[in-house]
C-alpha cells in the first residue's frame, strides 16, 4: 500500500526508522480572505511523524504551525497534497471519518486550555472517556498530571497551569496514538509551564504516545526528539537533538 | 452618502446575525399586541355601537309585562316621575307553519301604533318597510329569522297567533335594539331557523290578542338624571291590579344584559392575555439583550476608550429592544385588524346589529407598546449599566470563567446516577435559575394555552351530555297559552305518539332576600321529575321537598343564600301572593337560571288544584309528525320546544363561535412555545459554543454536541409541561368563571386528551425549535474557537 513515490521528503526522518504514524507529502493550505487576497499558511510541507517521538513545530506567529497541526488533527482540510494516517488517507476523508479519527486516535491540548466551565476536572475527564473504547478511568489520567487531589474542583478553582493538566489529562485518558499541543505554554508563566511540559514528556514516554508540541519559544525545543523549524509555510530545516532534555531542566 | 451613524450601522448588523431570535420575540410579542388590538378593538366598537344603536333607536331605559291594563292607564303611565317617553304595545306568541320545517317554529310578535311613529325601540328596516297603517295581514320579520331562512319582503307565512290560524305577508325585514341577540326567552343561544320577531299593526294584533282598547306590554324612556328605581317603583305600583310582573332596567334586559356580558368578557381578555404575552416578550428581550452585551464586552471598552459617553452606548443597546417592538406592532396591526374584523363578522351573525364596525383603540394599543418596551428596557438596564459602567482596560480583558459548583440535585447524590453531559445540563441551569425560571415560565405558558380552546370543547360536549341526556330527557316542551286545568294536561298527554308526559307549573315571582331581588319564574314540577330531572353538581337526581325552593347553583350565588335560608317569593299571577320559604337545595345546570317547587305546594301556595302550564313529553320519534300536525291544530298550545333541535343548534352554534377562538389560541401557544425555546436555544448555543466546538474537536459527533444542548432545554420542557398543564386549568377555570352569567356558563371540564394535545404542543414546537439550532451546531467554528480565550 505503501508508495514511497509519494514520499520525497522521505530523508526528512532524520535519523529515526520504524514505520510512521503520519506521512503528508506536499501539503498545501491556501486560505481565502475576501475575493482578492489568498494566504498560503502551507506551501508544499512533506513531513513523517514516528511512533512514540516527542517533536516540536517551532516557528513565528503565522509560519503556518498550527494550520499544519490542524490539519494533522483532522481539523482542517488541505488545499492540495495527501496525508495518510498509518494505512488511513485523511485527505479527502469526510466529517464523519475525521470525527471518528480525532474521537479514536488523537489528544488536543489547547493554549486556552478549553475546559468545560461546569465540570470538575474529574468530569472533564470523564467526558472523553465515557466515549473512548479503551480509556483509562479519570482518576488515572488526572494522576498521571499530579492532579490526584484536584480532581472534583471546578476550572474557575484552578490555576492556569492546573486547568491545562486537566487538558492534558483529557486528551490523553483514551489512550491516543496520537497527543497535539498547540502552544501549550503560551499563556503560562514558565514554572507553571514547565510543570505542564513535564506533563506531556511524562505521556510521551510512559505511554509510548506521538507528542507534536506547538510553540514559538525555542528554549522547549531542546526536550524533543526532533525539532521541526517552519517559516512562510515550509518546512524550513528538521533538526534531531542528540539528547532530550528533561523538562525540568528548561528554562525561558 | 452616510446618512447612518456608525454605531446605527453596527446595530443593523449586528441585528442581521440575531434575525432568528428577533423574529421569535417579535412573534410573541405580536401575539399579545395583535390580541389586545383585536379585542380592545372590539370592546371599543361594541359599546360605540351599542351607544350609537341604543341611543339613535331610543332604545328604553325600562320594561314591563303585564297581564291586560287599559290603555287609558297610559297618561298616568307618562306622568310618573323620572318618564321621559312611556309606550305600550300588545305582545303575543306566533307559532309558524314553514313548509319543510320539521321542527315547530315560534316567535314573539309585537303591535306597531297605526296612528303615529314608534316612541321607543324604533326598528331599523334592512329591507322592505313597516306594515302600512290599516293593513290586517302585513308583518315584519326580524333579520335574523329572515336570513335564516331566506325570506324578502312579498314572502308569505302562515301560522297561528292565540289559536287562529292566519297568513301573513312580510313587508319588511327589522332590526330592534331589544334583539340584538335575538333568543327565545330563556335560552343561551339564537336559533334563528326555529325563532323569530315579528311585528304587525296594533289594531289587529291586539284583536287576535284578545286586548282590544288594552296593552299587555310596557317600554319607558327615563328623564335624565331620572332615579330608576323610583319609576320603577311607581310602575309597579300602577300596574299591580292589571297583573304587572316586575319592573326591570337594561341591566336585566335579556339582550342588552348579553351585550354587557360580551363586552365584560372583551374587556378581561383584553388586558389578561395581553399582559401575559407581553411579560414572556419582554423576557425572551432581555435574555437576549443580556447575552448581546456580554458577547460585546470588549466591543463597549473599545466605543468607550474611543470617547462614547456610558449613555450612549446604553442607548446603543436599549434600540435592539425597540426592533422587534416596532416590528411587532406592524405585525399585530396586520393580524390583529384582520382578526378584530374576523371577530366582526363573526358577531354579525349572532348579534342583530345594523352597523358594526372594527374601530381600533389607539390609546390601548400605544399603552401596551410602552408597557411593553418599559418592561423590556427594565430588563435589559442591568446588563447594560455593568457593561457601560466598566472602564475600558478591564472590559478589554476576557471574562473570567465562569463559576460553577455541584447542583442541588447532585449534592443528594443523584450525580453517581448521570453521566457528566446531564451534569453539565444541570449546572447551566442551576447557574443561571432566573433564566432557567422564566424560560421555563414561557413553555408552561405554551403548554397552559392550548389547554383552553380543549378545555372549551370539552366543556361543551359535557355540556350536552349533562343538558340534554341527564337532566332533560323529554323530546318536546309544550307550553300552554294560558294555564290548564286537569284536562288541559290529559289533552296534551293523549297527543299523538306521547309515550310519557310530566306536568309543570310555571309561575312569576320577585324573590327578595334582603335588600336583593330577583325576578323569575317557579317552575312546579313533581317530585321526581323523570323527564326533565334535576341534577346535583354529580349528577345524583334531585328530588322536591314538599316545602321550600330549589335553586340555580348560579342564583343562589348571586343572591347569596345557603340551603336553609329563608326567602320571601312574591307572585306575580292570579291573586299575588307573598309567602315566606326558604331555600331548601340547588341544581347544578349551564343554561340560564331556574326556581323549582313541588307541583302540589305550588298550587297550594296560589290555591290552585292540577292546574298545569304545560308539560314535558317524551314522544315516540316514529309519530314525530303526527305529534306536530296535532300540536299545530291544538290553539291552547303556544309553542312546542324540541329537545333535539336545541342541541342540534347549540352544537352548531357553539362550533361556529369557539372555531375562530380555537384556532387562535392554537396558533398563539405554536408561537410561544417555538419562540421560548428558540430563543433559549439561540442563548444557550452562544454561551456554550465554545464549549460545544470544543467538544467536537474531541471527537464528539454532530449528534452528540446537539444532545447536550437540547437536553438543557428539554429538561427546562419536561419540567415546564407539567405545571403549565396545571395553569391551563387555572387559566381555564378564570376564562371560565369571567365568561359564565345567568344566561350561560361553562362546567371547567378538561378530558386527557386535551391534556395530551397540549403537551404535545408544546413538545412539538419544541422539537422544531430544536431542530433549527442543532442545524447551527453543524456550522459551529471549530478553530476560531480555539485560537481565543472568550
Amino acid at each position: 500500500m505503501e508508495n514511497r513515490e509519494f514520499f520525497p521528503g522521505r530523508e526528512s526522518g532524520e535519523g529515526r526508522t520504524g514505520t510512521p504514524l503520519f506521512r503528508a507529502s506536499s501539503i498545501t493550505k491556501i486560505y481565502h480572505q475576501g475575493t482578492q487576497t489568498e494566504v498560503r499558511a502551507l506551501d508544499g510541507v512533506d513531513l513523517e511523524l514516528f511512533d512514540g517521538e516527542l517533536a516540536v513545530l517551532l516557528g513565528a506567529s503565522g509560519s503556518g504551525k498550527s494550520t499544519l497541526l490542524n490539519i494533522l488533527g483532522g481539523l482542517d482540510i488541505p488545499t492540495g497534497g495527501r496525508l495518510f494516517y498509518r494505512e488511513d488517507e485523511l485527505t479527502g476523508a469526510d466529517e464523519d471519518l475525521l470525527t471518528a479519527f480525532r474521537r479514536d486516535s488523537v489528544g488536543f491540548v489547547f493554549q486556552f486550555y478549553n475546559l468545560i466551565p461546569s465540570l470538575t476536572a474529574r468530569e472533564n475527564v470523564a467526558l472523553v472517556t465515557e466515549i473512548a473504547p479503551d480509556p483509562m478511568t479519570p482518576e488515572e489520567a488526572l494522576e498521571l498530571v499530579g492532579l490526584e487531589d484536584r480532581m472534583d474542583h471546578f476550572p474557575s478553582q484552578l490555576s492556569g497551569g492546573q486547568q491545562q493538566r486537566v487538558a492534558i489529562a483529557r486528551a490523553i485518558a483514551k489512550r491516543p496514538e496520537v497527543l497535539l499541543c498547540d502552544e501549550p505554554t503560551g499563556a503560562l508563566d514558565v514554572t507553571t509551564g514547565i510543570t505542564v511540559l513535564e506533563a506531556v514528556e511524562k505521556v510521551n514516554r510512559e505511554l509510548g504516545t506521538l507528542a507534536v508540541v506547538i510553540t514559538h519559544n525555542a528554549a522547549i525545543a531542546s526536550m524533543a526528539d526532533r525539532v521541526i523549524f517552519l517559516s512562510g509555510g515550509k518546512i524550513t530545516s528538521i533538526r534531531g537533538n542528540e539528547r532530550r532534555m528533561p523538562a525540568r531542566s528548561l528554562s525561558w | 452618502m452616510s446618512v447612518m451613524r456608525a454605531l446605527d450601522r453596527k446595530l443593523l448588523r449586528d441585528l442581521s446575525g440575531m434575525k432568528g431570535q428577533m423574529t421569535a420575540i417579535a412573534l410573541v410579542m405580536a401575539c399579545g399586541l395583535s390580541m389586545m388590538i383585536m379585542a380592545r378593538g372590539l370592546v371599543v366598537s361594541l359599546e360605540e355601537t351599542e351607544r350609537r344603536y341604543y341611543g339613535t333607536s331610543r332604545f328604553a331605559d325600562v320594561f314591563c309585562e303585564l297581564k291586560r291594563a287599559p290603555l287609558s292607564l297610559e297618561s298616568s303611565l307618562a306622568a310618573l316621575p323620572g318618564v321621559a317617553a312611556a309606550e305600550t304595545r300588545a305582545r303575543g306568541v306566533l307559532t309558524l307553519d314553514i313548509p319543510g320545517m320539521r321542527e315547530p317554529v315560534d316567535g314573539m310578535i309585537f303591535s306597531l301604533p297605526e296612528d303615529r311613529p314608534q316612541r321607543l325601540n324604533l326598528l331599523h328596516l334592512k329591507a322592505g318597510r313597516l306594515p302600512a297603517p290599516g293593513s290586517r295581514d302585513e308583518i315584519a320579520v326580524s333579520s335574523g329569522f329572515a336570513g335564516a331562512h331566506g325570506f324578502v319582503p312579498g314572502d308569505e307565512l302562515a301560522g297561528t297567533v292565540y289559536g287562529v290560524r292566519r297568513r301573513f305577508r312580510i313587508t319588511g325585514i327589522a332590526m330592534s335594539p331589544e334583539f340584538i341577540y335575538e333568543t327565545r326567552a330563556g335560552e343561551m343561544l339564537p336559533d334563528p331557523r326555529r325563532f323569530g320577531v315579528f311585528w304587525m299593526n296594533s289594531g289587529e294584533l291586539s284583536r287576535a290578542l284578545g286586548l282590544e282598547g288594552a296593552f299587555n306590554s310596557l317600554s319607558v324612556r327615563l328623564s335624565p338624571g331620572a332615579d330608576g328605581d323610583e319609576t320603577k317603583a311607581g310602575i309597579d305600583r300602577l300596574l299591580e291590579p292589571y297583573g304587572g310582573l316586575t319592573a326591570y332596567d337594561r341591566g336585566d334586559h335579556p339582550s342588552a344584559k348579553l351585550m354587557r356580558d360580551e363586552i365584560r368578557q372583551l374587556k378581561g381578555f383584553s388586558v389578561a392575555f395581553p399582559a401575559v404575552f407581553l411579560a414572556v416578550a419582554a423576557f425572551m428581550t432581555s435574555a437576549a439583550l443580556t447575552r448581546l452585551v456580554k458577547l460585546q464586552r470588549q466591543q463597549i471598552a473599545q466605543l468607550k476608550a474611543f470617547g462614547y459617553s456610558p449613555f450612549s452606548v446604553g442607548a446603543h443597546f436599549l434600540k435592539f429592544a425597540l426592533v422587534p417592538a416596532v416590528a411587532a406592532t406592524l405585525l399585530s396591526l396586520t393580524f390583529g385588524m384582520w382578526a378584530g374584523r374576523a371577530f366582526v363578522s363573526l358577531y354579525h351573525r349572532f348579534f342583530q346589529l345594523p352597523y358594526l364596525e372594527f374601530i381600533p383603540d389607539w390609546g390601548a394599543l400605544a399603552a401596551g407598546i410602552a408597557a411593553t418596551a418599559a418592561a423590556v428596557v427594565l430588563g435589559v438596564l442591568s446588563a447594560v449599566r455593568r457593561a457601560a459602567s466598566l472602564p475600558p482596560a478591564e472590559a478589554m480583558r476576557p471574562e473570567p470563567p465562569a463559576d460553577f459548583s455541584p447542583s442541588r440535585l447532585e449534592k443528594m447524590g443523584i450525580h453517581r446516577l448521570v453521566p457528566p453531559s446531564f451534569r453539565m445540563a444541570l449546572r447551566n441551569l442551576e447557574r443561571r435559575p432566573w433564566q432557567a425560571f422564566f424560560t421555563a415560565l414561557g413553555l408552561s405558558l405554551a403548554a397552559a394555552i392550548p389547554v383552553l380552546p380543549g378545555a372549551m370543547a370539552d366543556g361543551v360536549d359535557y355540556l350536552m351530555e349533562f343538558q340534554w341526556s341527564l337532566a332533560q330527557r323529554q323530546d318536546a316542551t309544550a307550553a300552554l297559552l294560558e294555564p290548564g286545568g286537569p284536562d288541559a294536561f290529559s289533552s296534551l298527554e293523549r297527543l299523538p305518539g306521547v309515550l310519557s308526559a310530566e306536568p309543570f307549573r310555571a309561575v312569576p315571582v320577585v324573590l327578595r332576600t334582603g335588600h336583593r331581588k330577583w325576578r323569575t319564574a317557579v317552575t312546579g314540577l313533581p317530585r321526581n321529575p323523570e323527564l326533565n330531572r334535576l341534577l346535583d353538581r354529580d349528577g345524583r337526581e334531585i328530588s322536591l321537598p314538599p316545602a321550600g325552593l330549589v335553586m340555580s347553583e348560579k342564583l343562589a350565588d348571586i343572591l347569596e343564600l345557603s340551603p336553609g335560608d329563608g326567602v320571601t317569593a312574591e307572585v306575580r299571577e292570579g291573586r299575588r301572593p307573598v309567602v315566606r320559604t326558604v331555600l331548601s337545595g340547588t341544581v347544578s345546570d349551564y343554561a340560564g337560571v331556574a326556581v323549582y317547587m313541588e307541583i302540589d305546594a305550588l298550587r297550594k301556595l296560589l290555591g290552585e288544584q292540577g292546574t298545569v302550564s304545560g308539560a314535558y313529553l317524551a314522544v315516540d320519534s316514529l309519530r314525530w309528525n303526527d305529534f306536530l300536525a296535532e300540536v299545530k291544530k291544538t290553539p291552547r298550545i303556544a309553542s312546542v320546544g324540541s329537545t333535539a333541535a336545541v342541541l342540534e343548534n347549540f352544537r352548531r352554534t357553539t362550533a361556529e363561535m369557539m372555531g375562530m377562538s380555537q384556532a387562535v389560541y392554537y396558533v398563539f401557544s405554536i408561537i410561544v412555545s417555538f419562540g421560548v425555546i428558540y430563543n433559549g436555544a439561540r442563548i444557550a448555543l452562544s454561551e456554550r459554543g465554545r464549549d460545544l466546538a470544543t467538544l467536537r474537536v474531541l471527537g464528539f459527533t454532530k449528534r452528540e454536541v446537539s444532545g447536550i444542548l437540547v437536553l438543557e432545554l428539554a429538561l427546562l420542557t419536561l419540567a415546564a409541561v407539567g405545571p403549565g398543564l396545571v395553569l391551563g386549568r387555572w387559566l381555564t377555570e378564570a376564562v371560565m368563571e369571567s365568561a359564565g352569567s345567568e344566561t350561560m356558563r361553562f362546567p371547567v371540564i378538561i378530558t386527557g386528551r386535551t391534556y395530551v394535545m397540549a403537551a404535545v404542543t408544546v413538545l412539538f414546537s419544541s422539537l422544531f425549535s430544536f431542530a433549527v439550532v442543532t442545524r447551527r451546531i453543524a456550522s459551529l467554528d471549530l478553530l476560531g474557537v480555539l485560537k481565543s480565550g472568550e
